[in-house]
């Protein structure tokens, strides 16, 4: 039995939206910006990106259950321990 | 809406992934945790990476993976012809990451930056090789993915084995997608 999939639309929409999202953290990059808010907010916009590959690239998006989640929760583990590294680091 | 109870592709690379992922998310952590204890000796490292070569390597894996949604989509359709095409164009965007990959490595060599340089390129050089090897690695799953369409082994009732890489391919994109600004951005 087929899987249902995600439109073709969604996805290219969700593949922009990956383009300037990368863009605006090499930005953040490039101008040096540092500290833990900043430093937090580029690895929040890396989970979103994270989370709609898993959604619309790999069709969680249609599945239930615990399957459903099983990208956002691989997320929340790098990003738990990525975060408390850098708040005990104080970012900088 | 229905929902599918099991997410595309076959359910054993799925359990591939999931380890996989989980090696990484140590890697990370590890990273992370080392680097709060070595903050200033891992900021000016960091500044000597080229985070215009890191952008283009980003925008390629992400492209690849959109190209790779292009050819399942197109398989579903019937449209072998064009799922080729599309797996093709997602080859190639693979073969520009590892090109560029290996200039950075090359220009770090020539400069005499190795992983004993200190603790910064140790994990440097290690999480950015294990993850060239997964592109390695998904470019020959993606590679045999390009030989079963053309041989028409998929069809729109039956392309689970392409679903099966290209989920592969997925994995190694989210990955990069969080080294990203681990690596290169986050200080």
């Amino acid at each position: 039995m087929q899987q249902k999939t995600t439109g073709i639309r969604p996805c290219t929409l969700v593949y922009l939206l990956l383009m300037l999202l990368t863009v605006l953290t090499w930005t953040v990059g490039v101008m040096g910006l540092n500290g833990l808010t900043v430093a937090l907010l580029v690895l929040g916009l890396s989970l979103i990106k994270g989370h709609l590959i898993g959604d619309y690239y790999m069709g969680l998006k249609l599945v239930s259950g615990a399957w459903r989640w099983v990208i956002v929760a691989w997320l929340i583990i790098p990003g738990v321990f990525i975060s408390a590294a850098f708040y005990i680091s104080g970012g900088g | 809406m229905l929902r599918q109870k099991t997410p595309g592709g076959d359910l054993a690379i799925w359990i591939f992934i999931i380890a996989e992922l989980l090696v990484f998310a140590i890697f990370f952590a590890t990273y992370a945790f080392t680097r709060a204890n070595h903050v200033e000796m891992f900021n000016n490292s960091q500044l000597t990476l080229d985070r215009n070569l890191a952008l283009l390597n980003t925008l390629s894996l992400i492209t690849s993976s959109y190209f790779a949604v292009r050819a399942v989509a197109a398989m579903r359709e019937d449209k072998a012809q064009q799922c080729f095409n599309w797996l093709i164009a997602a080859l190639l965007m693979g073969l520009v990451f590892l090109i560029v990959k290996f200039v950075e490595y090359n220009h770090h060599y020539s400069h005499g930056i190795n992983m004993r340089t200190n603790l910064f390129y140790m994990f440097y050089f290690s999480l950015t090789f294990f993850h060239f090897m997964h592109v390695v690695m998904g470019m020959v799953i993606l590679s045999a993915n390009a030989f079963k369409t053309r041989a028409g082994n998929y069809t729109a009732q039956n392309y689970t084995g392409l679903e099966t890489g290209t989920n592969y391919w997925h994995m190694v994109d989210i990955v990069w997608i969080i080294l990203f600004p681990l690596i290169y951005v986050m200080r």
